[in-house]
């Protein structure tokens, strides 16, 4: 209600996240986590952070974002290898050709509600992926990916190292910045009017397509622009970037995080990522089964994901003692 | 296109094929979603555990025995399935619902990886399905020598005796009125008085049954490795919405159409990569229900 009040409230996320992506570099390794693994985190912040400025807000759940992040990929990997290694016009060029693509794809699917439209943004997806397994294989590598792509640059600066790794966290704490504006806007409060009731939504009059497409897009920017760091981080662009694994992950990410809350799915990110790359030593081939009777378990048990988990923790420890 | 008698013959077979498989997961698909309302992502799942529980009673104990084993298990493990899980999801939003089966989907994949590993494995066709057609010998139209894989042709027989033997339970029996019913209002029948609960758990294990119809026979033709499973997934999704949410004619008549545009098109493969998204879109744009879609049906 009283934004004033909040506005404490909602910078200290947006702080702590700034303190704890920053000083990443000295404490991740720490626990294990190779170097670049801290960037690929701050990357599918990014992602999840948009994905849940639609799937949190509005409740439509896309299962075909990986079509933004890997159109986003491909674009500039081939901006870096034909045009210049600078990544400052091939991050631009490739945010606008995703953009471009989710509006259209947006006026599409929009139409049609809930399953529907998880089953139709699938489908894009798959569309996008076989295309560039196929008649566009000349530019996009085919099967063995976008390979032979110079140093990216960022001017004179090599993009390397702890360089990609400040570039892709000032990034993803700017946008998270920038969701949590989203959020507390009345464009915010539209967008979750939707997942409430959009029917009712639509007797007040107001034009709900509108806010849905809105949401859609800027889930869509922030899956290219994470795309887009993706090949600045390592200039490569695999195959499976398009694939529906790559949507899938996304989802499963949101989700174990707590959806709708922005930060849980960002904790999703690091713990799948960290889960996938770290602790599947111990597990070999089977992390990905592990991964999914966890996965199965979080939605049966604990719909809310990581935050609720806390939340109840929080309210059993500190209830007595606040109060409250 | 300059096309002769014999390569539209071939196409023709080929499209029926490829719909074969497509219609008899669809119809699994498109019932449990017309009835259920849910939307089982981990349909692609079923057909794995068929087809790898058909190749291992196939090459250790014999076809006949899978034919006889494999679409009862897929029963008992599709009720199985709808008890232990499925069943805490129907008051739960749609999302939860994908998801969690999303998830199972994972989880099964997985573990038939594990168990069998990731390669493809050899799925032995018995001696009386092995061989070939000759079509020359029946259709006088066709010039010289043409055939065509015999288990092939026996694919397509056997989605025909399943769909009719799906349609005639549903249309002459009265179990089949009653789901039926269900499926256009499931609250009102509640309120007769019928005890839908265990029509529903029914109606997932024959969904999962005709999957593990599907694996017998399909097995051979899509091969048995644990990603067969999401890539038939996918087209059978297509196909549901296509044919129009829960209805199963439309889920034959779209799976027709999509296995005959696969193979009409394969000699334009950029075409063929893309051709079944492409109908999906012109369908939802022209026809937003699906072809055979009922009004007010999930909408």
């Amino acid at each position: 209600m009283n934004t004033q009040s909040n506005f404490w409230q909602y910078n200290k996320t947006v702080l702590m996240f700034a303190v704890v992506a920053l000083t990443m570099p000295f404490w991740f390794p720490l626990m294990g986590g190779y170097s670049g693994l801290d960037t690929k985190i701050m990357i599918f912040c990014i992602f999840v952070v948009g994905f849940d400025i639609l799937l949190g807000f509005t409740g439509y759940l896309s299962f075909g974002h990986a079509a933004f992040f890997g159109i986003s990929a491909y674009v500039t990997g081939i901006m870096l290898k034909n045009f210049s290694d600078n990544i400052i016009p091939a991050m631009l060029v490739a945010v606008a050709a995703a953009t471009v693509v989710a509006l259209i794809i947006g006026l599409l699917t929009l139409k049609r509600t809930g399953i529907y439209f998880s089953i139709l943004t699938l489908a894009f997806a798959e569309m996008f992926d076989s295309m560039a397994m196929s008649m566009l294989q000349r530019w996009t590598g085919g099967e063995n990916g976008l390979t032979g792509l110079p140093t990216p640059m960022l001017f004179d600066l090599k993009m390397q190292g702890d360089t990609v790794f400040y570039f892709c966290a000032l990034m993803a704490i700017a946008l998270f910045y920038f969701a949590k504006r989203i959020e507390r806007s009345p464009v915010g409060l539209m967008m979750k009017a939707i997942k409430c009731n959009q029917t009712r939504l639509e007797y007040t009059g107001i034009n709900a397509r509108r806010y849905k497409l809105l949401a859609f897009v800027l889930s869509a920017i922030y899956a290219a622009i994470a795309g887009s760091l993706m090949v600045v981080y390592e200039p490569f662009v695999g195959h499976e970037f398009l694939g529906w694994h790559q949507s899938g992950e996304i989802v499963i990410m949101s989700v174990i995080g707590g959806v709708g809350t922005l930060v849980g799915p960002m904790l999703g990110a690091a713990f799948m990522l960290y889960f996938e790359n770290v602790m599947s030593v111990n597990l070999g081939e089977q992390w990905l089964l592990v991964l999914g009777v966890i996965f199965m378990a979080v939605v049966i048990f604990m719909p809310g994901g990581f935050m609720e988990a806390m939340a109840r923790l929080k309210k059993r420890f500190f209830t007595t003692i606040d109060g409250e | 296109m300059d096309m002769t008698l014999n390569a539209f013959t071939l196409s023709l077979l080929t499209g029926l094929q490829l719909g074969s498989i497509y219609v008899l997961i669809a119809l699994g698909l498109t019932l449990i979603f017309g009835t259920l309302g849910v939307v089982n992502f981990a349909h692609g799942a079923l057909y794995l555990i068929a087809i790898y529980l058909a190749v291992s009673i196939n090459n250790t104990l014999g076809f006949g025995l899978a034919l006889i084993l494999v679409p009862p298990l897929l029963f008992v493990i599709g009720v199985a399935m709808e008890r232990g899980l499925i069943q805490r999801f129907y008051d739960r939003p749609h999302t939860d619902q994908i998801l969690v089966t999303f998830g199972l989907a994972i989880v099964l994949q997985e573990l038939l990886k594990w168990i069998f590993g990731a390669n493809n494995i050899p799925f032995a066709i018995p001696s009386w399905g092995n061989g070939i057609v000759m079509l020359h010998d029946y259709l006088p139209f066709l010039e010289g020598f043409v055939v065509y894989p015999k288990w092939r042709m026996i694919l397509v027989v056997v989605a025909i005796v399943t769909v009719s033997a799906v349609f005639a339970l549903l249309h002459l029996t009265r179990f089949g009125l009653v789901i039926r019913a269900g499926m256009r209002d499931a609250e009102m029948l509640q309120f007769l008085g019928v005890n839908i609960n265990r029509r529903f758990m029914v109606v997932f294990g024959l969904g999962a049954m005709i999957a593990g119809i599907a694996g017998v026979f399909g097995g051979p033709v899509t091969q048995v490795s644990p990603e067969v499973g999401m890539q038939l997934l996918v087209p059978s999704f297509l196909i549901v919405v296509i044919g129009g949410m829960g209805s199963l004619g439309g889920a034959v008549l779209a799976g027709i159409l999509i296995g005959m545009a696969q193979s009409f098109t394969a000699p334009y493969i950029y075409l063929n990569t893309i051709i079944i998204y492409l109908i999906t879109v012109i369908i939802l744009l022209v026809r937003p229900r699906g072809l055979l879609g009922a009004k007010g049906v999930f909408e």
